[in-house]
């Protein structure tokens, strides 16, 4: 599954420059005396409104971006201009090093057959096929021969859960599972990127943490590079490596999710942010303090540890814990007052 | 008071109405006037139609062509040229289709020559047994949906044949498979185009509410000079009929499509042409659907009027019949036409709900087990009527094909049911017919003759700007316009009258019959067959009986037209009232409504924007029939146009007053269509 | 997409003409317009089926009874084989002015259009001195022939309007009786004959359009006596108000060919030419149909069978 001879060293697979993407018919003006981001007055000025503006960024291999931000801030925007879905007005996007925006129709309808896998918001799916013809469609559109397919397609159906549901019609299918037979089409031709647009938020949220652990499970095994659209910042803190938070087509910053708590760039994300519970975020090492041994206590916890899943046995002890790097032979690296985990809890 | 009457509309109308006449008592009937008549400055429309028309087939464009027969060059006109080689070429579909059926040589003598038939007399296209096509109907009814349909198919020919209607049947059948396969096509492709350019969507909207409102016998001599007479004529007159439902529903369709499954379509690396054929037309299965529908009824609806230019078959059986007043013979030929239209519809609507199955894992003969049925039922069903031929001695082949005159028949039973009616009711019909002409039609015909013409632009142009403001004014001024500056003004105005009258008639008695028969499951399925019956039930079969119950009067023509139109005025009532929510059914319960006041205050406002789009189509369906009334006898815009066809310069009238028609539909249906979109919007339904 | 789709369209369009339009230059056979009426058929078929004997191909085609002419004059019919002379002449004589159609002679009998009345009507005594036309002058009689429609007076259902256009209405200025009797156009020949039997049925006197020889010779039929037709007489013709009131002439029952058709199967020309039909075999012809029950084929093959002698001679 991982072909690592197309990333070659550390290059990044999704590469945004400046990118671009204005509706309205003064678009291309608008940006031909313009450097940098466009302010909001302009653009009403000009009658044109912001999809993406000014986007420069990377996803590596492997990596999960997830990108946040308020309704018609251009998430599925930047999303649609990355899948070349919509052209954007103007940037540079690169797929591997090559130029997305250079590519003809039958490149790009290449790229797409083998490279790229995208889940609606709205599921998406063909009304007059079953679940097994939308699982293989992608597939036939390939060229494969259809038993091929059907065969390929009844392992995704399986992958996803919803074996003995294949021949179902998606009307006869509930949201979680249309959703489902979604994710499982856009898997079907192994694609190395995957984007998702808001994949859960229509469904509830039981169902929703049922299909996220999925996801991770997936993710785990098959380690696609991946773009998450989502409004829900407790699935962006489960999933993320990186967060990307947009507000009217800015991207306002892109970061790991416990700086983008902790460190806000600019207002707006610290407003954004601002009512995320920290322990979900923070790692203990946000929180420790200097290594000193004469104040360390027996027990110890990782460093990397989010702070909510550790909180409850902090509490109980009672005393300072050594805090200790897992991944160097459990080094000691500092120490952890309990009641600064309380702060985190319940305070300020 | 103005403050008043710029808030209710109810006052508006009354105020219009008021105005309305004084107008009309006040303006003096003088011909020099032009409050009460206009000028007629466009009464050469015709002839530059007819000289356009002339010109094009016989002097604009010509090419020297060699005729073999004058053994010298010829000038044939370009468009003359291309005009004919349509027809060739949709009439050697037609008689190629119908060979299959019916046998004939005059598709291999038109593929190597003629002379080659004549030296290979055994050379020509057999034909099938009438026992084979009714297997092999019943095999693919079978093989589409089950054994429901298959003995739907089968008894449909069945009847078909053993009621002596084969030939012509297959005849017609054949014109059908030719003609809704080219309009669903053309339909499709048209709409997909609209789809994807405003700008040819923007062009076709008005070619297809013209063609869809303008009565079917104007455009036929414009198609006889154009293309000739013969099946092939009478196939693109039907083309030309039931192509509009088509586009306009695959539009629909098409736009209903949410832009994320195109984009998922794109996303799973469709190219143009996939993402056409497997994404965007499957999406809009439904709707496409139902256009394939219309086609098939629509074709159906059009056999008899397509015999008028040379299509052979039902129609044109039809008429002979009617000729000799031969009602129960007719009624049987139209049963036929209605067995066809539902079993092609059924046919179709199974092929396009037929669902694959990917696991079985199936040999050839199970793949093609029922092709192999039919093939070897074909031989032995040919072998069997082949001997049969010694059997029956007096030359009528039983098991070949049952002539017409040797069929079973229940045409005496018809008739005497006729004769019966006729004799029972005629005396308390006359007195009725008496009572209403004198009282009625006479009185209100000559209302309407009495109406300046400024008080008639009033009354339109004054609805307009009332229910749509100055735009919808403005549009309806200028078709009316259009009429009011030609000279059949008067006529026009006759038409009016009776359309007034069959319309008022059939919207209530649709609506009280719809609604009716909308409150109960099993009421509302028969009463919407009902409607598909007589959707393609000739409705020329009853002007005769209308005529020996009624005379050559206006009543006949009013309760002719007002049988046909009913029809739209009670589907869209029962399908308007069904379709509201049940959750506002129980509301309105809950709050202790009696049935009647649930009707009239819930489900009859709910469902009256739908209610009066059915309206819109009985204004159509009407206007169609005083056209047909014709042939009993009108002095409307109708008796001209029917007069066109066996007039040598009737194209341009024809047409004229088609367009005439049709302006005025399209007025109502801006008025109608206005409000109910406004209507809808306000109910939050659409 | 729309660039595609456009050239989509255009290809296959493109694509069946070319196909078709070259392989589909139809077998010629020999176009024979049928109309609605049995004996017209029958001999349609006669036509038909002595055609092939002498090895064309004939095919009928449904048409319309005066727009045919046009249809001959352009080659899309080969012949018109009923043309009667009093509706039908002004449409064939338009189309031979044109260029395209041409006289192929007459047929051996006399046709006669002209008001008439039902048999029954003068058994009855509705209108006694019928059919001498100065009985109509009775208001009496008038007033049995009134429909709730005609404002009193006395109804004369003529044919549809395209065929005399005003000729009757003026007849009856010319007669004097527009104030007691008028006309009403009925829409087609069906029309006409759905009156006769419902004005029986109510016993009301009809005075209606028809023609001889037809069905309802049998069925007894009167044609009423006005006074004599002279060329000119009609107003339309030229004649004054005086003169207009004058009867139908006796007319012809000719053939119109297509001007080819003489040159593409002369045999068939030939024979159709010689072709000439009395009044008692077009009477047959009907009789066969409408009163045997045989079909319009069947009918024909009889028919010939019959007169086998004839149409050999027609052949030679
Ligand atoms: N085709 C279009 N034409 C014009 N404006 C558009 C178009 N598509 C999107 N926009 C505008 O671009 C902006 C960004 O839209 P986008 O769909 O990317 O938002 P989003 O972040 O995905 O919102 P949501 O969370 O509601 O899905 C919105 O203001 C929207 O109105
Ligand atoms: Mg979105």
């Amino acid at each position: 599954m991982l072909n690592d001879s197309s990333t070659i060293g550390k290059e990044p697979v999704i590469k945004c420059e400046s990118v671009y993407k204005i509706f309205g018919n003064n678009a291309a003006k608008l940006l031909a005396n313009a450097s940098g981001p466009i302010s909001a007055e302009e653009f009403q000025k000009a009658g044109c409104i912001i999809g993406v503006n000014n986007a420069s960024f990377e996803i590596n291999k492997g990596e999960m971006l997830v990108v946040m931000g308020l309704s018609g801030s251009g998430k599925s925007t930047l999303l649609r201009c990355i899948s070349r879905l919509t052209d954007p007005t103007s940037g540079n996007i690169f797929i591997d090093g090559k130029n997305l925006l250079e590519m003809n129709s039958k490149q790009l309808i290449e790229l797409r057959r083998n490279k790229m896998g995208m889940v609606f918001q709205s599921f998406a799916l063909l009304p007059h096929k079953t679940v097994l013809e939308n699982i293989a469609f992608p597939l036939i559109i390939k060229g494969l021969p259809t038993d091929e397919s059907i065969t390929k397609a009844m392992e995704m159906v399986e992958l996803v859960g919803l074996k003995g549901r294949e021949n179902y019609f998606p009307r006869e299918l509930s949201g979680g599972q249309q959703q489902r037979v979604g994710i499982a089409r856009s898997l079907a031709v192994e694609p190395d990127i995957w984007f998702l647009d808001e994949p859960f938020s229509a469904l509830d949220p039981l169902i929703r943490k049922e299909m996220q652990d999925e996801f991770l499970r997936l993710q785990d095994s098959l380690h696609k590079t991946i773009m998450f659209v989502t409004h829900d910042f407790d699935e962006a803190l489960r999933l993320a490596d990186r967060i990307a938070i947009m507000k009217d087509g800015i991207i306002e910053q892109l970061d790991t999710p416990d700086n983008i708590v902790l460190n806000p760039a600019t207002e707006y994300v610290k407003k954004f942010t601002e009512d995320v519970p920290r322990e979900k975020v923070l790692k203990i090492e946000s929180i420790m303090d200097k290594y000193n041994q004469s104040l360390a206590g027996n027990n110890t916890v990782s460093k990397d540890a989010i702070i909510e899943t550790v909180a409850e046995s902090i509490l109980e002890s009672k005393e300072n814990l050594t805090v200790i790097d897992s991944k160097k032979n459990n080094e000691p690296v500092g120490i952890l007052q309990p009641s600064k985990v309380i702060k985190v809890l319940f305070g300020k | 008071m103005f403050e008043d009457i710029k808030k209710s509309r109810q006052k508006q109308f009354l105020f219009l109405f008021f105005i309305f006449l004084i107008l009309y008592f006040f303006v003096p009937k003088n011909e020099a006037s032009y409050f009460w008549r206009l000028p007629p400055l466009l009464k050469d429309i015709p002839l530059i139609f007819n000289t356009l028309l002339d010109n094009l087939m016989f002097n604009w464009f010509t090419v020297p062509v060699w005729d073999p027969d004058w053994q010298m060059y010829e000038d044939k006109t370009l468009f003359r040229i291309i005009t004919r080689s349509i027809s060739n070429s949709v009439l050697f579909f037609i008689i190629f289709i119908r060979e299959i059926f019916l046998g004939g040589y005059q598709t291999v003598s038109s593929i190597l020559g003629d002379g080659i038939t004549k030296t290979f007399s055994w050379l020509y296209i057999p034909a099938l047994p009438w026992t084979a096509v009714v297997i092999g109907a019943a095999i693919i009814g079978y093989k589409l949906e089950g054994i429901r349909l298959a003995i739907i198919a089968g008894i449909g020919f069945l009847y078909v044949s053993v009621f002596g209607q084969w030939e012509p049947s297959m005849q017609t059948l054949s014109l059908v498979l030719f003609t809704a396969p080219v309009c669903f096509i053309l339909g499709l492709s048209l709409g997909i185009w609209g789809y994807l350019s405003k700008r040819v969507e923007a062009t076709l909207q008005p070619i297809l509410n013209v063609a869809q409102t303008m009565p079917h016998f104007s455009y036929l001599v414009p198609i006889v000079v154009l293309f000739g007479v013969g099946d092939h004529a009478g196939s693109i007159a039907t083309i030309i009929f039931a192509t509009p439902p088509m586009v306009r529903l695959t539009i629909l369709g098409l736009k209903k499509i949410s832009p994320e499954v195109i984009e998922s379509g794109l996303m799973s690396g469709c190219n143009k042409f996939q993402l056409l054929f497997r994404v965007l037309i499957p999406t809009a299965r439904r709707d496409i659907l139902i256009g394939v529908n219309q086609v098939i009824m629509q074709c159906l609806a059009m056999t008899t009027i397509a015999a008028f230019i040379g299509a052979k078959g039902l129609g044109f059986n039809l008429k002979v019949a009617l000729n000799s007043l031969k009602i129960g013979k007719a009624a049987e030929i139209g049963i036929c036409v209605v067995i066809i239209a539902v079993v092609l519809d059924k046919l179709s609507l199974a092929w396009a709900n037929k669902q694959k199955d990917y696991f079985a894992n199936l040999g050839f003969y199970q793949r093609n087990r029922l092709s192999i049925f039919f093939i070897f039922f074909t031989i032995i069903c040919s072998i069997v009527a082949f001997f049969a031929s010694y059997y029956f001695p007096e030359g009528f082949n039983y098991l070949y094909l049952i002539p017409f005159n040797k069929g079973l028949t229940v045409s005496p039973i018809l008739d005497a049911f006729v004769d019966w009616i006729w004799n029972t009711f005629f005396y308390y019909l006359n007195t009725f017919n008496i009572f209403l002409l004198t009282n009625v039609l006479g009185p209100m015909k000559q209302a309407y003759l009495n109406m300046p013409v400024i008080s008639t632009f009033l009354l339109f142009m004054g609805a307009g700007y009332i229910i749509g403001g100055i735009r919808s004014c403005l549009i309806v001024g200028s078709l009316i316009l259009f009429i009011a500056l030609s000279e059949y003004w008067d006529r026009a105005l006759i038409t009016l009258y009776m359309a007034t009258f069959a319309v008022s008639v059939s919207a209530i008695s649709g609506i009280i019959v719809g609604s009716l028969c909308s409150q109960n499951n099993f009421a509302s399925k028969s009463i919407l067959s009902l409607c598909d019956f007589f959707q393609t039930f000739p409705s020329f079969i009853y002007l005769i009986p209308v005529i020996l119950l009624f005379g050559i009067t206006d009543t006949s023509v009013m309760i002719a037209a007002i049988v046909y139109a009913s029809v739209p005025a009670t589907r869209y009532t029962v399908e308007g009232l069904r379709s509201v929510p049940p959750s506002l059914h129980d509301a309105g319960s809950m709050s202790g409504v009696s049935k009647m006041q649930r009707w009239r205050l819930i489900d009859l406002p709910l469902a009256l924007p739908h209610i009066m789009l059915g309206i819109n189509q009985t204004v159509i369906f009407a206007l169609m029939m005083i056209v047909l009334g014709a042939l009993i006898g009108t002095e409307d815009l109708g008796q001209l146009i029917m007069g066109s066809l066996s007039r040598p310069n009737g194209a341009g009238i024809g047409f004229t007053l088609g367009i005439f028609i049709s302006f005025i539909c399209l007025a109502v249906d801006n008025l109608i269509r206005t409000w109910s979109n406004e209507r809808k919007k306000l109910l939050g339904i659409e | 997409m729309v660039k595609f789709f456009k050239g989509f369209i255009l290809a296959s369009v493109i694509l069946s003409f070319t196909i078709f339009g070259s392989i589909a230059k139809a077998a010629d056979p020999i176009r024979i317009p049928v109309l609605n009426w049995s004996s017209q058929i029958v001999m349609a078929n006669v036509m038909a089926q002595i055609f092939e004997e002498q090895g064309f191909t004939a095919e009928l085609v449904p048409a319309e009874s005066a727009s045919r002419y046009e249809a001959v004059r352009i080659g899309d019919l080969h012949v018109a084989h009923e043309t009667w002379e009093s509706t039908m002449a002004l449409p064939f004589y338009e189309a031979m002015d044109k260029g395209g159609l041409i006289d192929a002679g007459s047929h051996d009998l006399i046709t006669f259009e002209e008001m008439g009345i039902p048999n029954w009507v003068i058994d009855e005594g509705l209108c006694p001195g019928l059919p001498n036309w100065e009985a109509l002058k009775s208001p009496e009689c008038a007033a049995n022939f009134a429909t709730a429609d005609s404002g009193g007076k006395g109804r004369w259902l003529e044919g549809p309007y395209e065929w005399h256009t005003d000729v009757m209405p003026n007849r009856l200025k010319g007669l004097g009786i527009d104030d007691l009797w008028m006309v009403k156009f009925a829409g087609s020949a069906d029309a006409l004959w759905a009156e006769l039997d419902a004005a029986k049925k109510e016993g009301r006197g009809t005075v209606i359009f028809n023609w001889s020889p037809n069905f309802t010779d049998a069925s007894g039929f009167t044609f009423i006596d006005f006074p004599p037709y002279f060329e000119g007489c009609r107003l339309e013709n030229g004649g004054s108000l005086e003169t207009t009131g004058c009867g139908s002439p006796k007319g012809w029952l000719k053939k119109a060919a297509h001007i080819k058709f003489p040159i593409t199967h002369p045999a068939a020309y030939k024979f159709y030419t010689k072709m000439s039909f009395t009044a008692p075999q077009i009477g047959l012809m009907a009789d066969l149909v409408d009163n045997q029950g045989m079909s319009h084929a069947d009918a024909a093959t009889q028919f010939i069978a019959d007169h086998r002698d004839l149409m050999d001679l027609w052949m030679n």
